[in-house]
This record gives structure tokens, sequence and C-alpha cells, in this order.
């Protein structure tokens, strides 16, 4: 009877849970038969009307049926769901054309990202950052760099004047001054910041940036200064580019170079960037000038020195390609949201 | 400087040149002469030649036009159409044939005019640019050679050389100094002009009187006297070549003094002897007060220091700057003295930077002429008045030079040019290229060391590394090898603020903000319009001048005073873009702001952020206002400079308030003790004035107090093992009440066991009167068990009471 009655509950729950398309009717079929007050539980109440030797053999068969309706369970579920698992995914359709949430990143100015760039990449050789006021007096700006008044190398430079002894820097060269007076060679910087000039138009402005670098140290030679720039020109624009010196004029300087790089664009081959040249003029450089030294309290007996400077802008007109420095200064930011470098 | 190729070629071969002219440029650029211009004269003259007309006949089909036959060689004939009248059969003219393009990209090609061939035009002194106006074609001399291309018969087969002279090269601001420096560069002779001068027998001396007195500031003085000058337009070979290299023509007289400056870098002066009173020279200071007029008619009242040339009652020149009105040579002038000295390059740079008068010849004073080339100049000028003017050039000219400058010989070694070059240096190199370059020249110790003595042309060499560059330049800087310095210890002073910076500028730009350059000097007037009264900043300790600093000579209003703030920039970014139909940004600015006590300047280093508009994007729809954006903009900041006591506090009274800040919502930082900015929203009257509808907000900071005591170290807190728990109470706050004083007060209430008090609603309504409720979720913690209920009941009702007895609040 009870044999009888299990048979059948094992076949009709066999059937109801093959049966279930879903997992709640699968669930609800598993109640009705494994449940607490499921048939097989209420089955199992009237155990006590067997026979004593014969339960255990019953019993046995009675796990052996429900272990089986189990795995039959557990077999039908995981197949549910994985398919109602496979059916979600298809539906969860995410179009991932639609734009993520604006804002977003920001971007530093591309005169910022330039001279970062050359602060890290001398950084690397030893050269640390020094900065300096920018209204200057006219002893740092001119008279120590030797270039006393109505000297003809004054006229290289058109100055702002906030009084008769102060100007806005002409250059970052005061910084040279400044930091050989009160720190003892050997020094090795880079002075970054704004300078001013008279001059406006597509390729100047009165406010723009410069980078100097100098280096005081007991014996220094133009290789060595050769080589800095080397260094410093194939880490910014790229390695195998060559440098040159050509000889030229600072008053602060002697020997005194111009320093030309292989053109970045064209590598050298002639492009309109460097006009068919294959170079590009990147800077002023030269040994520091005796008087010079001597006027920052350096005795030029035993120490020498080489400085160097580059225009910011112009690194960043020849590295971004730009073509009118005057947009440098409107911070449109259909412009500025290009560098988010 | 122009130079001319042809005229150069008269002093030093450069023939070869003529065909490569980029050639001798690199040559001289490669020297440190940067050659920034070639143009030869002769381009626009191809197929331009010298022809003569063979028949002279009538356009079958025109009146007004003539039909040429036109020889321009053995059986070359062109037959030419031209429109002229005043040509004849005989006349040897200019014709342009097929392929020539005259001035002005004017194309000649084969054509038919009114149905009759021809294959050229015959050209008019315009066509050929060399006037403005002309009537009919160029008729040529008789014997102009035919066939010959024009420009080479006119003179115009020159090449022209503009060239950048740096200040120190004085000597290669004439063609016999660039022609010395060829020489050097190239090793080839160089052929100074040759004088070949008849003096007539009488003396200049009893003509006229000559008395040195300023030896210090003119310590040579050269000058001759000339009789029977006629004066008159130059001939054609002068007017040519002053013109080539710039100069316009004035009379032949002038025009010669000023081909010597142009030939031999000696400026001159020629006075018109019948004016001078006395005819007495003398050289000395000015008078105190006395007015001088410039040949040029502008009037200057000296003040005593000024170099003049007087006559017997008056100054005649300026030294070295401008010759007077009232001596200078007219038409009518027949007796010259012809001036050549040598001033200080200061005593000429002075009077010449007071007065603006930046002259060919105070350019060239100032940076030092040769002092030992005055007699030659002054003898070539006479010469070139015989030859031209007809003069009768007097005996006994004057050549004042009391005290001979000396030239200081420099010793040096040779070890000592290998070190400074970083490269080997050869004695027969450095004999060779220092001697080329007209140095007198010494070897010591077998060629070690040298004794070297300058050229006296050559005012620039006065040091040991004066040798060593003009060694490096002339063997060629391209020897020099790279070489990277030894790394030692750099000094250890640390360029902190230049990295904290760059930590700003990170924080901000992962927050959306794109960084702004501004120029540090502005229009005044605008900078006050928007800043309005400054007291308010001095307060948030962001000083601010009640005047700014002005530069004297500015570009112009827009760049007149140095900025105070760098707000109104930053305003001119967002205005500027708005108008530019960008109605979403988010920008900031590190730099400079200037200020003046007494005679100190003052700059301080600021930070500035602006906001304007919302995004607009698909998940953006909740609107946040731009204030709290810049906040949360500024914590990051602060967070990542490791900041740890910094508190917002609103302002008890709109006057604390910043004039272009809404006097409302507006909030000031007080970071590490001090108040050091402010956040908040643009002034709505600003906003209506520039016509800006975006929502706006500024904020600006003194990052000198932000980055005190940096580097920061950071230390992080212990995190509890056990439960945390949450509550939450709403208040009601008054409106004018901060919220975030409220927050103060519950963690203070809250005590040790406080982790956070977040605000998570904030709720106005109508029913509400002039109270909000403000929510606020408190989450306690302790380190050493978890919190009982007990104890958390006693902590609520700890904060209700304490915080509703100190502010106007009740609990809802």
């Amino acid at each position: 009877m009870l044999k009888e009655k299990i048979e059948s509950i094992k076949k009709r729950a066999t059937d109801e849970f093959l049966g279930a398309g879903e997992s709640q009717k699968l669930y609800e079929a598993k109640v009705k038969f494994l449940g607490k007050q499921g048939e097989f539980s209420q089955v199992m109440k009237e155990m006590g009307k067997i026979p004593k030797e014969e339960r255990p053999q019953f019993g046995k068969m009675v796990n052996e049926i429900k272990i089986e309706l189990e795995q039959v369970y557990k077999d039908q579920e995981s197949q549910i769901r994985k398919k109602e698992l496979d059916q979600k995914i298809e539906t969860d359709f995410l179009d991932l054309s639609l734009p993520g949430p604006t804002a977003g990143q920001g971007g530093a100015h591309p005169l910022s990202l330039v001279t970062s760039e050359i602060v890290n990449i001398l950084g690397r050789i030893g050269f640390s950052v020094r900065l300096g006021p920018l209204i200057e007096s006219d002893r740092y700006n001119f008279e120590a760099l030797n270039i006393p008044a109505d000297h003809p190398a004054r006229d290289m430079q058109d100055t702002f004047y906030v009084d008769d002894q102060h100007v806005l820097r002409t250059h970052t060269s005061p910084v040279q001054i400044r930091t050989m007076e009160s720190e003892n060679p050997p020094i090795r910087i880079v002075a970054p910041g704004p300078v001013f000039r008279k001059d406006h138009d597509a390729s100047h402005s009165p406010n723009f940036n410069q980078i100097e670098g100098l280096l005081i140290d007991k014996e220094v030679s133009m290789a060595d200064l050769k080589g800095t720039i080397t260094f410093f020109v194939q880490e910014f624009f790229g390695k195998g580019l060559k440098t040159r010196f050509r000889p030229s004029f600072f008053p602060f300087t002697e020997p005194s170079a111009e320093v030309d790089c292989q053109c970045p664009v064209c590598k050298g081959k002639g492009c309109q960037l460097c006009s068919q040249t294959g170079w590009i003029e990147i800077g002023g450089s030269g040994l520091v000038h005796p008087n010079v030294l001597q006027a920052s309290g350096i005795d030029p007996e035993r120490y020498q020195g080489y400085a160097f400077g580059f225009g910011i802008e112009r690194m960043a007109i020849i590295k971004y390609g730009i073509d009118d420095i005057r947009i440098l200064a409107e911070n449109d930011l259909r412009f500025l949201g290009q560098f988010k470098l | 400087m122009k130079i001319s190729l042809k005229w150069l070629n008269e002093y030093v071969d450069v023939d070869e040149f003529f065909a490569r002219p980029e050639e001798l440029a690199a040559h001289l650029t490669a020297a440190g002469l940067e050659v920034d211009e070639i143009e030869n004269l002769a381009t626009p003259y191809k197929n331009v030649v010298i022809g003569t007309l063979l028949e002279v006949g009538k356009h079958p089909n025109a009146d007004k036009l003539t039909l040429c036959q036109v020889s321009t060689g053995e059986g070359v004939i062109h037959q030419i159409v031209c429109g002229a009248k005043n040509h004849k059969q005989g006349d040897r003219v200019v014709a342009a044939l097929p392929g020539a393009v005259l001035p002005g990209d004017f194309a000649i090609k084969k054509s038919k005019l009114r149905g009759v061939e021809s294959a050229g035009m015959l050209c008019s002194e315009k066509e050929l640019q060399l006037s403005e106006e002309s009537a009919g074609i160029l008729i040529l001399d008789e014997d102009a050679p035919i066939g010959q291309n024009f420009a080479t018969y006119y003179g115009l087969d020159d090449i022209l050389f503009e060239i950048n002279v740096t200040p120190n090269r004085a000597d290669c601001l004439s063609h016999l100094g660039l022609a010395r420096e060829i020489g050097a560069l190239l090793g080839r002779e160089v052929h100074p002009p040759q004088l070949n001068l008849n003096r007539v027998g009488d003396s200049t001396r009893n003509e006229i009187q000559l008395d040195l007195i300023d030896m210090d500031r003119c310590p040579r003085y050269a000058g001759c006297f000339a009789r029977n000058v006629k004066v008159g337009p130059s001939p054609q070979w002068l007017k040519q070549r002053l013109e080539k290299v710039g100069i316009n023509s004035i009379n032949n007289v002038v025009d010669i003094t000023n081909f010597i400056l142009m030939d031999l870098g000696q400026p001159l002066h020629a006075f018109d002897v019948s004016h001078l009173k006395g005819k007495k020279i003398s050289i000395e200071g000015a008078k105190e007060g006395e007015t001088f007029k410039t040949l040029d008619g502008t009037e200057l009242k000296l003040d005593g220091s000024e170099l003049t040339i007087r006559d017997g009652e008056r100054a005649v020149a300026l030294a070295g700057c401008i010759g007077g009105e009232n001596s200078g040579v007219s038409d009518s002038t027949t007796d010259v003295f012809i001036e050549s000295a040598y001033f200080r390059p200061k005593a000429v740079r002075t009077t010449a930077r007071k007065f603006g008068l930046e002259t060919d010849s105070s350019y060239r004073f100032s940076r030092g002429v040769n002092p030992e080339g005055v007699p030659f100049a002054m003898d070539r000028a006479c010469q070139l008045l015989q030859d031209i003017c007809g003069a009768e050039v007097f005996s006994d000219p004057y050549d004042m030079y009391p005290n001979p400058i000396e030239i200081p010989s420099i010793r040096l070694n040779r070890k000592y040019v290998e070190q400074r070059l970083g490269f080997e240096v050869k004695n027969e190199d450095f004999v060779k290229w220092i001697e080329g370059i007209g140095c007198g020249l010494e070897v010591l110790d077998g060629g070690e060391g040298y004794v070297v003595t300058p050229p006296p042309y050559r005012t620039d060499i006065s040091i040991p590394e004066d040798l060593v560059e003009e060694f490096g330049r002339l063997y060629g800087y391209k020897h020099i090898p790279d070489n990277l310095p030894s790394l030692q210890d750099a000094p250890t002073e640390d360029d902190l603020n230049y990295k904290l910076e760059d930590v700003v500028r990170t924080s901000l730009i992962a927050g959306g903000f794109f960084e702004c350059f501004n120029y540090a000097f502005l229009n005044k007037a605008y900078q006050e319009k928007i800043l309005g009264e400054t007291s308010p900043l001095e307060v948030l300790n962001l000083r601010v001048p009640t005047e700014p600093i002005k530069i004297k000579n500015p570009l112009n209003e827009d760049y007149a005073v140095m900025r105070t703030s760098l707000i109104p920039g930053l305003l001119k970014n967002i205005e500027t873009n708005l108008n530019r139909s960008i109605d979403f940004g988010q920008l900031f600015e590190i730099g400079k702001s200037f200020d003046r006590s007494k005679d100190q300047y003052h700059e301080e280093s600021r930070l500035a952020l602006g906001i304007f508009g919302q995004s607009n994007g698909l998940w953006d729809k909740t609107k946040i206002p731009a204030a709290f954006r810049l906040k949360s903009a500024v914590e990051g900041l602060i967070q990542s400079l490791k900041g740890r006591n910094w508190h917002w506090s609103t302002p008890a009274e709109s006057r604390q308030v910043p004039s272009f800040i809404h006097p409302k919502q507006v909030s000031f930082l007080t970071y590490e003790g001090k108040t050091l900015g402010f956040i908040g929203t643009l002034h709505p009257a600003l906003a209506e004035e520039f016509k800006l509808k975006e929502d706006i907000a500024l904020a600006e900071f003194n990052l000198d107090l932000l980055f005190q005591g940096q580097p920061r170290n950071f230390k992080y807190k212990k995190i509890s093992k056990f439960q945390s728990a949450e509550r939450d109470l709403a208040f009601l706050v008054p409106k004018d009440l901060s919220a975030g004083a409220l927050s103060q007060a519950i963690a203070k209430a809250a005590g040790k066991i406080c982790r956070s008090v977040e605000i998570f609603d904030v709720f106005e309504d109508e029913s509400l009167g002039d109270n909000r409720s403000v929510a606020y979720r408190i989450e306690l913690q302790d380190m050493d068990s978890t919190l009982d209920e007990e104890q958390l009941t006693k902590t609520q009702q700890k904060i209700i009471e304490q915080v509703t007895s100190q502010l106007p609040v009740k609990v809802r």
C-alpha cells in the first residue's frame, strides 16, 4: 500500500519536475512533493504502520527514492536556471553606443604640458626647479647678466618698465643670478616661467614663457652643453634627432650658440615647419660669461658653467603644430579641450 | 643690414656666389651672421633684353599701335606690337620676350594684338619698376649693347642679403667689414678700396679752427675742408647702390657720406662751412637748456649732458646722432667740412636713446666703429667729393687723436680652448683662424700658449672666452661633440612649489577642469569694474593694492596694469567661450597677482577657478548649482594636498563678500587656521551687465598659503573591527542658518564614536514657514566594542539635547 503510494509520488513528482518549464513551477512542485508539508513527508509519517522488521529495508528504499527525486529536481533546476539566464542575457541589451556621463577629464594648458615635460626630462639628469619674481630689478634682469645700461644688447629685448629700476623680466636668466648668489656650486637648475617683451603679433606674444637651464661646476665645456641639449631634444622631440650649434651673441655667455635641432616633423628631410631646411631653431645657449659669474659672487677662476634657454611657446608650436600663438591666451575650450594629454 | 653681393665683390672674390647665393648664406649663418633673406634683383628680368628697332611700322588694324621689328642680336628678330609713341627706328629699347615675368607677376607670352602676332613687349620704366610713372617706353643710350640682359646692363645683376648682425659685431655693419669676415671664413684675400686723391695746396687749417675739448667722449676727430663743391643729384651708380641697400638718395654730398657709411662702416657728417659761425668747430658738452633743431626739423631741448659739435656760437650737431638744421648741406652749399670721428659708444647711445634718434649713424657709433679707420674714411669721402662733385680738397686735414686707444693683448693657453670647447685643438689650426680675422698672434711654449692682439675693428674681443668663441665658430661648432655631464648630487634645495602646482593641476584635471593661460597685465578699467571694492579680498588674504602696478610703457591700454587677481582674466575667458556658443566649461588658472607696498613689489601665487553652465548630457538630468560643483573640486584638491584641517564658513554680512560675488551664494575657505579664499556665484549685476546667462561660479585662493606646511605627512586611521550603526535625524532649521554648522554641532555632540555625519535630504515647503527640513545620517562606531541599543539611544538623545540647546533648531 505504502509502497504503491511512494511509487506513485515518485512517478508524479518526476513528471512534474521534468514538466516544469520555469523556476517558479519547479519550486512549487518541489514544495508539493519534497517540502516539509509535502507528500513525501506525509508518507513518511505513515512509516509506523510498517512491520518493524521490514522497516530498515523499506527505509532504505524510501531514502533512495528521495535522493533520486532530489537529483531529478537539481538537474531540472540547473537546466531551467541556465535557460532562464540565457533568456535574460538575450533580452538585457545595453546600448553602449550611447554616451557615458559627461564632464570626465579636463586638461592642462599646452604651455604647462610642455613646461612639465621639459622639467621632468631635465629632472632625470639632476636639474631641479628654481623660480623667481616676474617684476625684476634692473640689476638682476640686465646689469648682473653683463648687459650694462646703454649697452646695445638691450635693444635685443624690448622691455616693459614698471619704474626706473624695475622691469617685467625679459627672460628667465635673472633666476641664474639669484641662484648663484644664494647657493654654492655645483649648481644644476631649471627655471621655467613667464617673461615679457614689447612685441605682439602672430608669432610674438608680449607675455610668453621661457625655460632656462644653468649648470655650474669645476670644468664645463661646450661639449657638455651640447650633450645635455641633445639628450633633451631626443627625449622631448624624438630619438635620433641631431642638434647643431650656430655661433651667436648673448651678453651673458661666451662662447654663445643658437641651438637648432633636426625638424621633428620631417626628420631633417625638409618640410613646411622647417622651411625646407631640415632644421628648426629652438633656443640659445653658451658658456656662462666670466662677468656673470663674478657678478653673482662665483670665482670664474674656480668655476665654469653653461646656460641654455628655450621658448615654451616655440616648443608647443613645434610639438603640437600650433600656427598662431595668440590662440594660447584665448582659452577657447574647443582648443583647450584637445589637450587631455 | 642689407648687403649687395656686387659691392662685396669689389673687396673680396665672391664671384661664384652669384650663381649659388645660398652657399654664401650658409657660410655666414654658420659663422654667426644669420642671413634672414636673399633677394636676387635679376630674377624679374629674365628674358628681358636690349634690342634695337629695325623697323617701326603702322599696325594694319589700329591707329594707336605700332608694329616693330626688334633685333636682339645677329639675325634674331622679333615682331612686337607697341602702344607707345616715343620710339623711332634705330632706338635701343628694352624688350620683354616670351617667358619673361615682369615685376608684379606680369607674364609675357606670344599673343595676337588686333589680329597681328606680337612676340613680347617693349617696356617702360614703370613696367620695369624703375620709376613710379613713365611716359612712353624706355629709350636707352645709343651704345647699349644689343642682346645683353637688361639686369646686367642696368646694374641689377645683383643679389642682396639681409643679414641679422648681432650687437657685438659692429665691424660687420659695412661692405668692407663683411668682406673681411668672408675673407677670414673662406681664406681669401681682401682688397680695400684704393685712393687717388689730389689735394690742392690750400690748408684746411686756414679755413676752420678745430678745438677738441671733450677728449674722453671723443677720442679721435678728423676733418677736411673742400671748396667749390657742386651740390646736385648723384650719378646713377651711386643712387642705385644706396637704393639697393635701402637708403634714399638726397644729393651727391649726403649720398657720399651715406655711401662711406655702408662701405666702410664709418658714419660721416658734412657741414656747410658758410653756416659755421666764426669758422670754428669744437667738440664739447651741450649748454644746459639750449635748444637744438635737427636736420629733420625736430626741436630738442638739451640738458647739458649731450656731446655736441659746436661752431663759434651754438651746437651744429649732436655728436654721432644727427646734424643740425642750421649747418646742413643744401643746394646752395659750395664749401664743405667733412667730419670723421670716433665717439665713445656710450656717449652716443645715451643721447640717441634719450631722444629716440636711432639713425644709421648712432646705430654704428653706439656699437663701436673702428677708431683706426677714421682718417681713411675721411679721405675716401674727399676722393668722392673730388670725383663726383668737382670739389677742391684742401691739404692738412685735421686728425686729432691725443690719446690713441690701446688694444690690450690677451693671453691664453691652448689647453683652455680645448677644455672649454670640449675637443682637441691643434696649434696650427688656432694660429690660422685667429690670424685670419686680423689678430696679431705670438706663439708661446711651442704652441701651448698665445698672446693675441685683436685688430682695432674687433672691439668685441677682449677676454680669453672671446677667443674661445672666435676659434670655435670659425673652425666650426659642428666639431663640438655631445657629452652628458657626469651626474653628481644635485643641489638639495627642493622645487616643492613647482611640484605642488602640478599636484593642483592633476587634481583639477581629473575633476574635468581645463587650465587657462592669461597675460599678467590687463586693462585697468576692466579690472576695476570686475573687482569693484577690494577690501573683502584683503580679509580673505588675497592681497590687492589700492592702485595696481602700472607699466610705464605699455603696448596699449588693454595691457596697461599688472593683475591683482586672476578673476578678471578668467571671467573674460568665460565670456569668450559663451560668445562662441560654448555653454558649459570648467576652467582654472595658476598664476601670479601683483601688489606693491612702498617700493616693494609682492607677487602672490593664486589659483582661480570658474565654472559656467552645466553639462547637458544624457545622464546629467539633476541640476546642480555651479557653486556646489566648484566646492567639490576644491575639496578634492585639498585632499590631494593632504590637507586635514579645513572648513567652509558663510560670511555673516554682505559687505564681507567680494563685490563680484553673489552675497547670498558664497563660502569662505579656512585652511590650517588661515582664511585664504572663497567660492561663490557670480554677482547677478555683473552677469546682467556682461549678458552672461549661464550659472557661473568663481573661486580664488592664495596658493602660497595653501602650500604652507608642505610637504605634509599622511597617516591612515585605524579601522574598527566592530559593527557600525546608523541613526537618521531630521531637524527643522531656520533658512539663514547654515546646515554645515549644524553638521559640525552634531559631530561634536556625538563625540568620539561619531564616524560620519552626512546630509541626505533638504526639504523646503510653505508649511515649514521660515524653516527648512534637513535630514542627517549619523554613522556611529566604537573602536573597542559593538555599540548596544542603550548606548545608541543615549547618544541620540545627547545629540538632540545639545544641538537644540546650542542652535535654534528642532527635531522633526
